[in-house]
């Protein structure tokens, strides 16, 4: 929660990160997922540049998630493929991360150890406590998760899930169960890390505003395929609030809405 | 000790409640000193004679004396022993059954209605058949203290794993969490609460199922020495036995609440315990 835009406040920007790692690139061909009779995803085509952050919007039950984790290789397509950085999604191992809205921090494992996760080769400290710092938990590195606060908590969930420096981060309505306030910190520290770290993101949120706000492209999901998309230019840090992402915000809306 | 009152809720505190004024931490005791006391007067104006109910001074001598020749201490360790043996072996049993049931659909499948229906059969009905099989020695009792402790602990640890957070395995495996490794990271801790609820199911039946077979049969050990004082007619002896019994039992909570409270000092309901 006390997380101020940090270059705004000139608060001295947490450690660069040892090597900066290349987005990977995302190609769906032909994406196609049902659950029994229901088809969720019919022939879904879309790309990913390397370093770009895309936003997924759409109404409940439309099909975001499944989508995520078939690109996070947590669930397999029904026809069709998903690769990430060349690879098939579930063998992109360590290349990709996924948050969801929930922590999913082990409760029974300090804050630091649950960071630890996130490192394939075995704990590192210097790593952790690398990765805490820039999500401005160093202080808490001995506590238990449920010693955290929600907004806590997920940033744990973040520095767990950058702390091998991924190419690739997915995440889930992460901010979803958050208060406004902690959620506006959150954003800025989430295309903080991006920015600084280059990876390729992918969020899926509820939450125009949000989606705006944050990515490079957000694509409206609905009737199993993408409906509108949507480039946003950003001039400047800080341009939350403009009269012209107002516009982009209401025409994105009415795509959701539009059947 | 009744079974249900070793599965006491963790400890929170009340806060509703209004304060306790100082010199609380004795409080509890007031009773029970209360009750010796007026015990000791009972027996020594007469009230209660001797031979219904011995005064709490001549059991402290009594028990005093037994320490001295060795005799309780023989016993008492006689009990232990085979209270320790039989849960090392049902409890390990059950433990290993239920994690094997849990992890494994096929294990599962195999064992599971077959002891679901061997749990109906009370263990201590088999007493008369396993004093057949195995007379008076050790055999019969270990035998009945593992089976009783086998099923809590078997159909604790068995719930505990299936009830592990979903989203927390899912998690572990989209971290590269697999087989050894997401059992020990994240199924066992999560499993722990509910293997807690089970060992302490299973040490009250434990005590249970060690009185009665001890008394029923037995050469030596806590039951044999109430036995055979009854015999005797020896009282103080009798109460004796039953209040050795008694503060077993309460030890072995004891420890297995600082057991518990070590293991799962990440759950909030044992913050600052
Ligand atoms: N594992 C599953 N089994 C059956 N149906 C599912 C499963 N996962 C998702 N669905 C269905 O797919 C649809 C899309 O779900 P989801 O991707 O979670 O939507 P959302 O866009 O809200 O994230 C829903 O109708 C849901 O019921
Ligand atoms: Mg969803």
């Amino acid at each position: 929660m006390q997380m101020p835009d940090l270059a705004a406040h000139g608060v001295p920007t947490p450690p660069m990160l040892r090597h900066a790692p290349e987005g990977v690139e995302i190609a769906i061909r032909n994406l196609g997922r049902s659950f029994g009779g229901q088809r969720v995803l019919v022939n879904l085509d879309l790309d990913v540049a390397p370093g770009e952050f895309l936003s997924i919007v759409g109404k409940s039950g439309c099909g975001k998630s499944t989508l995520l984790r078939l690109v996070a290789g947590l669930d397999r397509p029904t026809s069709g493929s998903v690769t990430v950085g060349g690879l098939p999604a579930h063998e992109a191992g360590d290349h990709l991360r996924i948050m969801f809205q929930e922590p999913r921090l082990l409760p029974w494992a300090s804050v630091a150890e649950n960071v630890a996760i996130g490192l394939p080769r075995g704990p590192d400290p210097r790593a952790v406590a690398e990765a805490l710092e820039q999500v401005q938990l160093a202080d808490k590195a001995g506590f238990w998760p449920a010693q955290l606060s929600g907004g806590q908590r997920q940033r744990a969930a973040l520095a767990r899930a950058l702390v091998s420096h991924p190419g690739l981060l997915l995440l889930d309505e992460p901010l979803g169960a958050l208060d406004a306030l902690t959620r506006l910190t959150m954003q800025n520290l989430i295309r903080d890390m991006h920015d600084r770290a280059g990876f390729t993101a992918i969020l899926v949120t509820h939450d125009v505003a949000e989606a705006v706000a944050l990515s490079d492209r957000v694509i409206v999901l609905g009737q199993g395929g993408i409906l509108t998309e949507t480039r946003i230019l950003r001039a400047g840090p800080t341009t939350r609030g403009s009269a012209e992402l107002a516009a982009i915000e209401t025409g994105i809306l009415d795509a959701i809405f539009a059947r | 000790m009744s079974l249900t009152d070793t599965i006491k809720p963790a400890r929170t505190r009340a806060g509703w409640r209004p304060g306790l004024p100082p010199l609380q931490a004795l409080l509890p005791y007031a009773v029970p000193a209360a009750i010796l006391i007026l015990w000791e007067i009972a027996g020594a104006t007469g009230l209660v004679r001797e031979t219904v109910m011995p005064r709490p001074s001549v059991i402290l001598a009594t028990a005093v004396q037994m320490m001295l020749t060795g005799e309780l201490f023989t016993h008492l360790g006689v009990s232990a022993a085979r209270a320790l043996a039989g849960l090392l072996i049902g409890g390990g049993i059950g433990f290993l059954l239920g994690v094997a049931n849990g992890v494994s659909r096929l294990s599962e499948t195999l064992t599971d209605s077959t002891l679901q229906m061997v749990r109906n059969i009370p263990h201590l009905a088999l007493i008369p058949l396993v004093i057949l099989w195995f007379g008076i020695g050790e055999g019969a009792k270990l035998f009945l203290v593992a089976l009783g402790v086998f099923f809590p602990i078997y159909l604790n640890t068995l719930h505990g794993i299936r009830n592990v957070d979903p989203q927390l395995i899912e998690m572990g495996r989209a971290y590269g969490m697999n087989g050894r490794r997401l059992f020990f990271r994240v199924v066992l801790p999560g499993a722990l609460p509910s293997i807690f609820v089970g060992l302490r199911y299973g040490l009250g039946i434990m005590w249970l199922t060690l009185i009665v077979a001890e008394t029923l049969s037995a050469s030596s050990g806590l039951g044999y020495m109430a036995m055979k004082a009854r015999e005797f007619m020896v009282l103080d002896v009798v109460v004796l036995s039953i209040l050795l019994y008694a503060a077993l039992g309460k030890l072995a909570d004891t420890l297995t609440r600082a057991l518990e409270r070590r293991a799962l000092k990440w759950s909030p309901a044992y913050a600052n315990a």
